[in-house]
C-alpha cells in the first residue's frame, strides 16, 4: 500500500553536502559505521560456531530457536499488519497500538480465567479458544476505534509531528489505564491442557501452541490480503492510502476506509494478543510495548505501507531475535544473552532507518521525510 | 433549544457519565475520596465527582460558529442545557453504580480491582443505593448548571468567580506548602489551614475567593484592557523587566529556607526536570528535532558522574570498584561529563542527519531503549553494575554545604545549574545559532539553500541538548547517591517531553511552568503518584488537540502562528468542533511540521 514517495537520488543529495561541508561527511560516517557493525557481527557468529563442542549450542538448540523465531515473528508479523495499515493510510505511527493489543490479551484473560475456573477450557477447547479470539478481538477493535475517534481524528491535518506525540500520550494513557483498571500485577493465562504438549509434523516435534500460532497467522494474513484484494471495502481502503483526496473526489467516504483500517488493525491485534498471551501464559499493563515497539520495527524492516514487508519483517525480526543473541552474544562471552533480546529489536530497528528507510522491499533510497 | 441543541446535550451528557465511571474505574475517586480542600464536606473526590458534568455543561454551551458568524448562547438557556446535560451524565452515571451495587462489588472487582464497598459509599454519600443515588444526580445536575452557566454568563460575573474558585482550589491542593510558609513567615495558619483537616478552612476559602475574584475584577474590568496597559508596561519599560526578573530570581532563591526539606526535596526533582525539559527544549523546541531518547543522556550523565567521582558497584556480596572509575571533584567531573555528553549527541546525530520527522522521534526512541536495556542488563554489570546498580555517588561538598543529605542545599545547586542552562539557552535563540535553528525548523531545504549549514546546526543541537541533558542526570545522582537502572526508563524521556509540550515549545518560562505543574504538583500530592504517568498520558494528548502552542507559548511562534493563521486554525478549530472539514494545509505548524512527502 506503499504511496510513491518523491525520492532525491543520495548522490545528489551526497554531493549537495559535499560542497558545503567539504567532504561528503554522512557517507562517511555510514560507511564506517556499517563496516563496524559487520565486522562485529561476523567476528561473533564466528567465535560462537568455532566454541569448543562441549559449550556449543547442539543442532536440536539451533532449530528450537528457529521455530520460536518464526513462532514469536509471526505474532509480529499480526501486529505489524496494523502499523502498516495505519502509517499507509494515514501517515502516522500508531505508537499506541501496542496498548491496543494489550487491552485484548485482558479481555480473553478475563474470560479464560473464568473458563479455567469452570472446568470449560479444559472441557471444550475448541469452542473457548475461539470465545477467546472474539472476544478480544471485539475489545481490540473497540479500543483502536476509541483511540481514533477521540486522539487522531481531531489531529488529521495537523503538522506530522503532532499526532505522532498525542500517539505517545495515548499509548502512555492507555498503558496506565489498564494499571488503574486490572492492577498492575502480572497474571498468569491458563491454556487450555489440549495445547500443552507436542505434535510431529513431518518428523518435527513441535510445540502445538506454536503450530497454532503460525497457522493462524498465515490465515489472518491470507484473509486480509483477499479483503483488500477483492472486497468493495478493501479496494476504498487501497484508493485513500494511494491518495485520499482523488479518493474522495471518486465518492469513497475516506472518513470511512479510515475507520475501518483501525477496526482491521484492531482485529488483527486481538489475535495476536491470544495468541501471545498463550504462547507466554502472563499477561501485564505493559505487556503491549515491547512487542509493539518489536512489530513496528518488523513493519519497518519489510518497508512499512507494505502488506507482504510486514508478514517478512515479522518473521525475520522473530528469527533475529531468537538466533541473534545466540549466535552473535555468545561468542563474546556475554552473560546471559538473551536479556539483550530486546536490544537487539531496537538495534535492527535503527539501522534499518538509517541505512534502508524503505525497508526490505522498499526502493531503499527513500528518503523519509 | 431545537433538535441540535437536545441531541448536544444528550451526547455531552452521555459523555460526561462515561468518563466520571471511567474515573471511577480508573480508582481516582477512591484514591481521593478523603483528601479535604475546603471544610470537611468538600473533598478532592467531590470535586472530581462535579466535574465531568460541569465539564459538559460548559462544552455543550459553547459558542457555536454558523455560516461564519459567532453565536454565544445567552445565559438563560445556558443555565437549562447545563441543567440538563448534569442530569443526563448523572443518570448514566448512577445507573452504572446501581448496576455495579446490583450485580455485586466483588464480582465486578475480579476484573475492575478498584471498585470496592467503599468506592459505592463515596459515591452514595454514605446513603446507600437508592438515595444515595439521588444525591449522586443531584450533584451532577449541579455541576452541569455551573457548567452551563459559566459558559453562557456575562464575562463581568463569569471570570472573577472562575478565578476565584480556581484560586480556592489551587491553595486547597497546596494545603501542604501554604500553612508551612505561614509559620517560616511568623503568621497564624490556623485560621486558613484547618489543623484537623489539613484542607482550607472555610473561613479561609471564602476569604480567598473573596480576594482573588476582587482581583480579577478589577484587572478584567473595562474588557481586560487594565492588565493590557500594566503587561504593556512591563514590556516596554526594560527597568519593569529587570525588576520582574530580580523579584522572581529572589523568591526562587528564599523558596526553600521557607519551604523546609520535605518540600525543597520535591523543588529539586523540579529543578532536575527543568534542566531536561531545557535540554529537550534546544533539540525539540528550536531545532525541530523530535528526540524520543533523550533518557539516554539523563543515564550517560548520571553514570558517568558516578564512575568519575568514585562510586562503587552494588554487587551481591558487597561493593566492588567498577572496571574504569576515576576519584576527582565533582565540580570538574561535571564539566568532562557535559562535554563527553555533547559528544554522545553528536555521534548519535552523525547517523541520522538524514532522518526528519516521525522517522527520526522512532530512531531516537530507539537508542534511548538501547542504553536502557544495557543498562539493565548483566553484560553491563563490571562497567556500571547492571541491575543492581551503583552506591556512593560524591555529596559533592563544597563550602561545608552537604548535596545529598540536605535537600535544601541540593535546591541551590539545582539552580545555579538552571540559571546556566537558562542564560545559555536564551542567549543562544537569540543569536545566529537560534536563527538558523529556526529557518531550519521551518522549512529545511529553504534554510540549506539560503546557506544554513544543516548538518552543523543539527549536530549542535544534539550537543547542546545532549549536555544540557547530561547536567540533569549528574545532579540526579547527587541528589540520590546511588544509581539504579529502574531511573533510567523511558517514562523519563517522555515526562521531559511532556514538560516541555505544556509549557509550549521553544518557550522558556514554559519550560519552568511545565515542571513545576507536571513535576511538582503530583511531588506535592504524594497520592497522585500511582497517577503520574496515567496523567502525563492524558496531558500529552490534552495539549495537541486543544492547546498546541503550550501553556506558555514563545512569543516568536505565537507570531509565526498569527501570521500562519489559515493553516494553524484549520487543524486547531477543526479539533475543538467550530469547523470541520478544513483541508488545507500550509507548512510551518507548531512544530515545525513538513508538507507530506517532500522529496
Amino acid at each position: 500500500m506503499a504511496r510513491g514517495t518523491k525520492d532525491r537520488p543520495t548522490e545528489e543529495r551526497g554531493a549537495q553536502l559535499g560542497r558545503l561541508e567539504g567532504l561528503p561527511w554522512r557517507k562517511i560516517i555510514l560507511t564506517v559505521l556499517a563496516v563496524f557493525l559487520v565486522s562485529i557481527l561476523t567476528i561473533g557468529a564466528f567465535k560462537t560456531l568455532t566454541l569448543p563442542a562441549d559449550q556449543r549450542y547442539s543442532a536440536a538448540a539451533w532449530r528450537d530457536f528457529i521455530i520460536l523465531g518464526v513462532a514469536q515473528g509471526s505474532i509480529y508479523a499480526l501486529i505489524a499488519l496494523g502499523y502498516t495499515l495505519v502509517y499507509g493510510i494515514l501517515r502516522m505511527i500508531n505508537f499506541a497500538h501496542g496498548e491496543v493489543f494489550m487491552f485484548g490479551a485482558f479481555a480473553a484473560f478475563f474470560f479464560a480465567d473464568a473458563y479455567a475456573a469452570s472446568g470449560f477450557l479444559d472441557s471444550n477447547p475448541v469452542a473457548s479458544m475461539a470465545i477467546l479470539l472474539v472476544v478480544a478481538m471485539v475489545t481490540s477493535i473497540g479500543v483502536a476505534l476509541l483511540l481514533e475517534r477521540i486522539a487522531y481524528r481531531p489531529l488529521r491535518n495537523a503538522p506530522r509531528l503532532v499526532p505522532l506525540i498525542t500517539a505517545i500520550g495515548a499509548s502512555l494513557f492507555l498503558q496506565n489505564t489498564a494499571r488503574g483498571f486490572f492492577g498492575a500485577q502480572l497474571r498468569g493465562f491458563p491454556v487450555p491442557s489440549a495445547l500443552e504438549g507436542t505434535w510431529t509434523i513431518f518428523g518435527l516435534e513441535l510445540e502445538r501452541v506454536q503450530v497454532i500460532v503460525v497457522v493462524t497467522v498465515v490465515v489472518a494474513v491470507a484473509g486480509l490480503s483477499l479483503f483488500l484484494a477483492r472486497t468493495r471495502t478493501g479496494k476504498s481502503m487501497r484508493a485513500v492510502a494511494a491518495d485520499s483526496e482523488i479518493a474522495s473526489l471518486m465518492g469513497i467516504k475516506v472518513d470511512r476506509a479510515i475507520v475501518t483500517t483501525f477496526a482491521i488493525g484492531g482485529l488483527l491485534a486481538g489475535v495476536a494478543a491470544v495468541l501471545y498471551a498463550i504462547t507466554f501464559q502472563s499477561v501485564n499493563f505493559s505487556m503491549g510495548f515491547r512487542p509493539g515497539i518489536a512489530a513496528f520495527t518488523a513493519a519497518v524492516l519489510g518497508g512499512i505501507g507494505s502488506i507482504s514487508g510486514a508478514a517478512l519483517g515479522g518473521v525475520t525480526l522473530g528469527l533475529l531475535q531468537s538466533l541473534g543473541p545466540a549466535l552473535i552474544l555468545t561468542g563474546y562471552e556475554i552473560p546471559s544473552p538473551f536479556q539483550l533480546k530486546d536490544a537487539f529489536t531496537f538495534l535492527v530497528l535503527v539501522m534499518v532507518l538509517i541505512f534502508r528507510p524503505g525497508g526490505l522491499l522498499g526502493s531503499g533510497e527513500a528518503e523519509k521525510v | 433549544m431545537g433538535e441540535l441543541a437536545s441531541r448536544g446535550v444528550l451526547r455531552a451528557g452521555l459523555a460526561g457519565g462515561v468518563v466520571a465511571i471511567y474515573v471511577a474505574l480508573v480508582g481516582l475517586y477512591t484514591r481521593f475520596a478523603d483528601l479535604e480542600l475546603v471544610g470537611e464536606q468538600i473533598t478532592l473526590g467531590r470535586v472530581m465527582l462535579l466535574a465531568p458534568a460541569l465539564a459538559a455543561g460548559s462544552v455543550v454551551t459553547r459558542p457555536r460558529t454558523v455560516g461564519g458568524e459567532r453565536r454565544p448562547v445567552a445565559s438563560g438557556p445556558g443555565l437549562t442545557i447545563g441543567i440538563l446535560t448534569g442530569l443526563v451524565s448523572g443518570a448514566t452515571f448512577a445507573l452504572a453504580v446501581a448496576f455495579a451495587d446490583w450485580f455485586g462489588v466483588d464480582r465486578i472487582r475480579e476484573v475492575f480491582v478498584q471498585i470496592s464497598e467503599a468506592l459505592i459509599d463515596f459515591l452514595t454519600f454514605g446513603l446507600g443505593v437508592p438515595s444515595g443515588l439521588l444525591a449522586l444526580i443531584a450533584v451532577s445536575v449541579a455541576g452541569g448548571a455551573i457548567g452551563g452557566f459559566a459558559r453562557t454568563a456575562p464575562a463581568d460575573l463569569r471570570k472573577p468567580a472562575a478565578v476565584g474558585i480556581l484560586a480556592v482550589l489551587l491553595l486547597g491542593l497546596l494545603q501542604r506548602i501554604v500553612p508551612i510558609i505561614f509559620v517560616e513567615l511568623g503568621f497564624e495558619a490556623d485560621w486558613l489551614y484547618s489543623p484537623v483537616t489539613g484542607g482550607l478552612t472555610w473561613l479561609g476559602a471564602l476569604l480567598i475567593f473573596a480576594a482573588s475574584a476582587a482581583g480579577s475584577f478589577l484587572l478584567t474590568r473595562d474588557g481586560g484592557r487594565a492588565s493590557e496597559r500594566m503587561r504593556a508596561k512591563v514590556q516596554k519599560a526594560p527597568a519593569a523587566k529587570v525588576g520582574l526578573l530580580v523579584a522572581i530570581l529572589a523568591a526562587a532563591s528564599i523558596l526553600p529556607l521557607l519551604l523546609g526539606t520535605v518540600i525543597s526535596e520535591v523543588l529539586g526533582q523540579v529543578m532536575i526536570y527543568v534542566l531536561l525539559g531545557l535540554g529537550l527544549n534546544i533539540v525539540v523546541g528550536y531545532a525541530g528535532l523530535l528526540d524520543l531518547g533523550y533518557v539516554a543522556f539523563f543515564a550517560f550523565g548520571a553514570y558517568t558522574t558516578g564512575l568519575l567521582t568514585g562510586a562503587f558497584l552494588n554487587t551481591t556480596t558487597g561493593a566492588a570498584q567498577p572496571a574504569l572509575s576515576a576519584d576527582i571533584n565533582f565540580y570538574f567531573a561535571v564539566c568532562i561529563v557535559a562535554l563527553l555528553a555533547a559528544g554522545v549527541g553528536v555521534l548519535i546525530g552523525a547517523p541520522v542527519l538524514r532522518l526528519r520527522g516521525d522517522y527520526l522521534a522512532i530512531v531516537t526512541l530507539g537508542l534511548g531503549e538501547i542504553v536502557s536495556i544495557i543498562t539493565a542488563s548483566k553484560w553491563a554489570q563490571p562497567l556500571i553494575g547492571g541491575p543492581q546498580g551503583m552506591r556512593g555517588v560524591t555529596k559533592a561538598e563544597i563550602f561545608g554545604l552537604n548535596f545529598q543529605d540536605n535537600p535544601q542545599h541540593f535546591y541551590y545547586l539545582a539552580l545555579v545549574f538552571v540559571l546556566l542552562a537558562l542564560f545559555v539557552s536564551r542567549r543562544l535563540s537569540a543569536s545566529r545559532v537560534g536563527r538558523a535553528w529556526n529557518a531550519m525548523r521551518e522549512d529545511e531545504q529553504v534554510a540549506e539553500a539560503m546557506g544554513v549549514s544543516t548538518i552543523k546546526f543539527k549536530l549542535l543541537a544534539f550537543a547542546m541538548g545532549g549536555a544540557i541533558g547530561s547536567l540533569g542526570g549528574a545532579l540526579f545522582a547527587v541528589s540520590i547517591g546511588s544509581l539504579t537502572p529502574a531511573s533510567f526508563e523511558i517514562l523519563v524521556s517522555i515526562t521531559a517531553l511532556a514538560v516541555v509540550i505544556l509549557g509550549g515549545l521553544g518557550s522558556l518560562p514554559g519550560v519552568v511552568v511545565g515542571a513545576l505543574v507536571l513535576i511538582g504538583l503530583p511531588g506535592l500530592l504524594r497520592e497522585f503518584e500511582e497517577y503520574r504517568a496515567l496523567i502525563y498520558g492524558g496531558a500529552l494528548v490534552a495539549i495537541m488537540i486543544l492547546r498546541p502552542q503550550g501553556l506558555v507559548p514563545n512569543i516568536r511562534r505565537s507570531r509565526e502562528l498569527e501570521a500562519d493563521e489559515a493553516s494553524q486554525d484549520a487543524w486547531a478549530k477543526a479539533a475543538t468542533g467550530e469547523a470541520e472539514a478544513v483541508a488545507a494545509v500550509v507548512p510551518g505548524g507548531a512544530l515545525g511540521g513538513e508538507p507530506e512527502d517532500l522529496g
